[in-house]
């Protein structure tokens, strides 16, 4: 009789086994910092369910994020979850549309607060784990698969110097020009491309009008360092005997204006962060101005 | 349904102005004038460089372009004006931002990307006494957290009766433009419908409050095919104004905000995120977030001191400032003071900014401090010092060390004037020290990057001639590891009236020497002048000539090589006023 049971317990748990239908994740270690962008990029995540078992069976995705002493970050509201039913025998590939929907995830408390703010979740790392159940009763299709992961924002250049609206001595700007701005943090893994970029803005236009529509005088593009001193060749003279006139509303002499930004580029030369601010990883620009000091002196006196 | 109630309202302001237009002038006959300007101007461009078929040095501006003006202003009567604003380019020429691509070679625009390119301005307004109509491309700034630095194609209204303040404007700040694999690539845009509104009362230098209310939102199926790095997105924001102006110059000034931003409208929506309808619906890529911003200090004729802070909420975003940077908190204090009979005159600012409010990527500080200072000794001497620090520093991260920048700069420039019964003559120098550490984040190494500038200037001015020349030379050296550069610049320049004074001529000659390292010098020589030529009171023609040579020594390969750039900007320009011709 002992025997009997010792057989028959070995019989329904190779039943079980085999009742299990494999998962297999594959999770980047540093997906981007928004959650709605990892539905963008096919690269973060993939999750290849199969091949199923002889019989199809309706199975959902819980999924839950953890942090890596174990607290639950959020996981998949089951009730609401989309129901899947691998084919028998057939592999399945899903990304991150399926095993993260962001609707039917429930963060908790403070990391709720964070990603409705910011549609992120604090810097730090993470686990991201994954078990099929099947959508009668939720009870295990697959063994749960896990994977760490960190998460970081990039936080785009700050324009220093010029600082906005800068005044530079048009004799020293006709030489060099010297271009500071602040590195992207946290640093990244690939060497990153900071695209400089400078626009002279033309008389009745609006600063950001020249930006989005003049031919910029510098287009450089930098790699690793933050600073970059431009020769500019430019004659700073104004074209007319107008720019040299003084501006009564503002008290200062109207000499060349210019805006300038930087466009951060990751290895590929895309925008480094598309889904933050402008989508272009345009930093905010900044404008300066360029005047003739000698000619100041003169119409002071 | 919000813009057919703001069409019923601008067709209602319209037919109130002509009626009252009307009115007045069944009263008595109307006095009417113009005033403004327009004009034609042309650029060209040219580029030739050697050994052919070198690409070292790309052209920087478009090879021609015209452009057109024509900004009158018709008065009738007292209260009635119709300014306009036209400013058109003949050629596309949009290197950033949404329309980048579109430039000469390039594939064509249709009417309405024309019309809303920022390349081009068409506005009108209308105004009668405190009613003003805004029709076209406006540049409207409301507030600094709503909407200020976009144009609008579209048509809206300011009104000012008393002491209130009711503005609003709709219409396309982009329109759809198709993405485009080049070249030259177009970047493409999805189709923006923005409006904004704004409610409020003020009293010149008393107070101000106003709420403003301000939305964009891209139409997703608007180009075809869509852009591939930018996601169609849709924003709103509200805030609140209130500044407040006391006696003796005291301010206080306050605006709090909130916006409710998705950044791909192609998510789906979901009931986890709060929506704001019915001007917002929230989709899970929408984020809710904060800014505010405060100000309070003292104005006056010899002293001015003043505390400003900002904060922008990781997830603040606003369609009217594209380029705002959140996650961050400001505060500086400022200060400026005149003392010693106004000859001394002191302005200092110092400050710290934190980046990473929210805790979503490494947190960083920056530290500001500027001094300068100026001093006018006597009617002979003075002398002007600046000091500019900027500290940038964040946490490690996964790297072994974490970011550290600091850069210092110090400026000292005294100024010798004097003059006998003929002529007076300004000396002056400038040094500046400038020193930018730059730590590696993975070998902890600091890289210090050192510059010296000097700067030494002669103006002559004589009382008896129009002749005014300058003269200048500067040595500039900057020193990091494994590059020394060396740049020695004479510049002069001469300024003179001819023609009894019809004709103003202005010239300028600047030799450059540039030393990098070992390697034989780089030669540039830029040689420019221009020419105001008064036609008549009214009429003038401007022309601006510049051309810019350029030898590398043996620094490039190959090696010789050499450039010759040159800049040709004419045109002419009508000043009109009716009241000055009666």
């Amino acid at each position: 009789m002992k025997q009997l049971l010792i057989i028959f317990c070995l019989l329904f748990s190779a039943l079980l086994l085999k009742a299990q239908i494999n998962v297999n994740l594959s999770l980047s270690g540093r997906p981007p910092a928004n959650l709605t962008e990892w539905g963008n990029r096919k690269d973060v995540l993939t999750l290849i369910i199969g091949p199923a078992q002889s019989q199809s069976a309706d199975v959902k995705i819980k999924t839950t994020i953890k942090t890596l002493d174990g607290t639950i970050v959020g996981a998949t509201n089951l009730n609401t979850a989309k129901t899947f039913t691998p084919l028998a025998g057939a592999v399945v590939i899903l990304n991150s549309l399926d095993v993260l929907p962001l609707e039917n995830v429930v963060f908790t408390g403070k990391y709720q607060s964070t990603l409705i703010r910011t549609g992120k979740l604090a810097a730090d790392n993470y686990m991201l784990c994954v078990q099929l159940l099947r959508a009668t009763d939720y009870a295990p299709a697959s063994a749960e698969v896990c994977k760490t992961f960190y998460l970081a924002a990039y936080q785009l250049p700050i324009l220093t110097q010029p600082s906005n609206e800068q005044e530079l001595n048009a004799k020293l700007a006709q030489t060099a020009i010297t271009f500071r701005w602040t590195p992207v943090a946290p640093a990244s893994p690939t060497p990153v491309t900071y695209r400089l970029r400078v626009f002279e803005i033309l008389e009745n236009q609006h600063n950001l009008q020249a930006l989005r529509s003049n031919q910029p005088l510098l287009d450089k593009n930098i790699i690793g360092t933050t600073q970059f001193i431009w020769q500019p060749q430019l004659s700073m003279m104004p074209y007319s005997g107008e720019e040299n006139k003084r501006d009564t509303a503002q008290q200062k002499i109207i000499g060349k204006k210019f805006i300038w930004t930087i466009q951060t580029l990751d290895n590929n030369g895309q925008p480094l962060n598309q889904t933050d601010g402008n989508g272009e990883s345009l930093s905010e620009p900044k404008v300066f101005f360029v005047v003739d000091k000698t000619m100041g002196n003169k119409i002071k006196e | 349904m919000i813009k057919k109630r703001a069409g019923i309202k601008i067709i209602a302001v319209l037919v109130f102005l002509m009626h009252s237009l009307c009115l007045h002038a069944q009263k008595k006959p109307l006095s009417f004038s113009v005033s403004g300007t327009m004009g034609i101007s042309y650029e060209g461009y040219g580029l030739n460089r050697n050994p052919s078929g070198w690409t070292g040095y790309t052209p920087r501006r478009p090879w021609n372009q015209v452009r057109f003006n024509f900004m009158p202003n018709f008065e009738f009567g007292k209260n009635f004006s119709l300014p306009f604003n036209i400013n058109l380019a003949a050629l596309p020429t949009n290197f950033a931002g949404p329309y980048s691509g579109f430039i000469p070679g390039g594939p064509k625009q249709n009417f309405k990307q024309w019309l809303a390119n920022p390349v081009n301005n068409i506005a009108v307004n209308p105004k009668y006494k405190w009613a003003e109509l805004q029709l076209g491309t406006q540049y409207l700034r409301y507030s600094e957290l709503s909407t200020g630095d976009i144009g609008v194609f579209g048509a809206g209204f300011d009104l000012r009766p008393r002491q209130f303040r009711i503005k609003f404007f709709t219409g396309t700040s982009q329109p759809g433009i198709n993405y485009f694999a080049g070249p030259p690539t177009i970047t493409g845009a999805f189709k923006r419908s923005n409006w904004m509104f704004q409610v409020g009362k003020e009293k010149e230098d008393k107070y101000e409050v106003a709420f403003n209310f301000a939305k964009g939102k891209d139409v997703i199926n608007s180009a075809a095919p869509p852009p591939l790095t930018i996601k169609p997105q849709e924003g709103f924001v509200i805030s609140l104004v209130s500044n407040v102006f006391f006696k003796k110059g005291w301010y206080v000034k306050l605006e709090g905000a909130q916006s409710i931003f998705t950044k791909d409208l192609s998510t789906p929506s979901t009931a986890l995120i709060k929506s704001f309808e019915p001007f917002i619906k929230a989709h899970t890529a929408t984020e809710r977030d904060y800014a505010g911003t405060g100000s309070i200090g003292k104005k006056g004729k010899n002293f001015d001191i003043g505390i400003s802070s900002k904060y922008l909420g990781a997830g603040f975003q606003t369609v009217g400032y594209p380029y705002l940077q959140p996650d961050r908190l400001d505060y500086t204090l400022n200060t400026k003071w005149n003392t010693w009979k106004n000859k001394m005159n002191i302005v200092a600012s110092l400050g710290q900014r934190v980046n990473n409010i929210s805790n979503t990527t490494l947190k960083a500080k920056q530290f500001i401090g500027n001094l300068n200072w100026f001093t006018q000794f006597n009617t002979q001497w003075s002398l002007n010092v600046n000091y500019n620090n900027f500290g940038f520093q964040s946490a490690s991260g996964i790297n072994p060390y974490g970011i550290k920048n600091v850069s210092n700069d110090l400026g000292i420039s005294p100024s010798y004037t004097w003059a006998n019964s003929k002529m007076s003559n300004l000396l002056s120098l400038s040094y500046n020290y400038s020193k930018y550490d730059e730590r590696d984040v993975m070998t902890g190494l600091t890289t210090s990057n050192n510059t010296h500038t000097a700067l030494l200037t002669y103006v002559p001015s004589y009382f008896n001639k129009d002749l005014t020349p300058d003269f200048s030379a500067m040595y500039f050296y900057n020193n990091v590891p494994l590059a020394k550069t060396r740049l020695i610049t004479i510049s002069s320049g001469l300024n003179m009236p001819a023609a009894k004074k019809k004709l103003q001529l202005r010239g300028q000659l600047q030799y450059n020497l540039v030393k990098l390292n070992a390697f034989k010098s780089d030669n540039n020589l830029i040689a420019s002048c221009n020419v105001d030529w008064k036609i008549t009171k009214q009429f003038s023609w401007n022309t601006y000539l510049s051309t810019n040579y350029f030898k590398y020594g043996n620094s490039i390969v190959p090696n010789g090589a050499n450039y010759l750039e040159s800049t040709c900007r004419t045109g002419f320009q009508y000043r009109f006023d009716t009241k000055k011709t009666k």
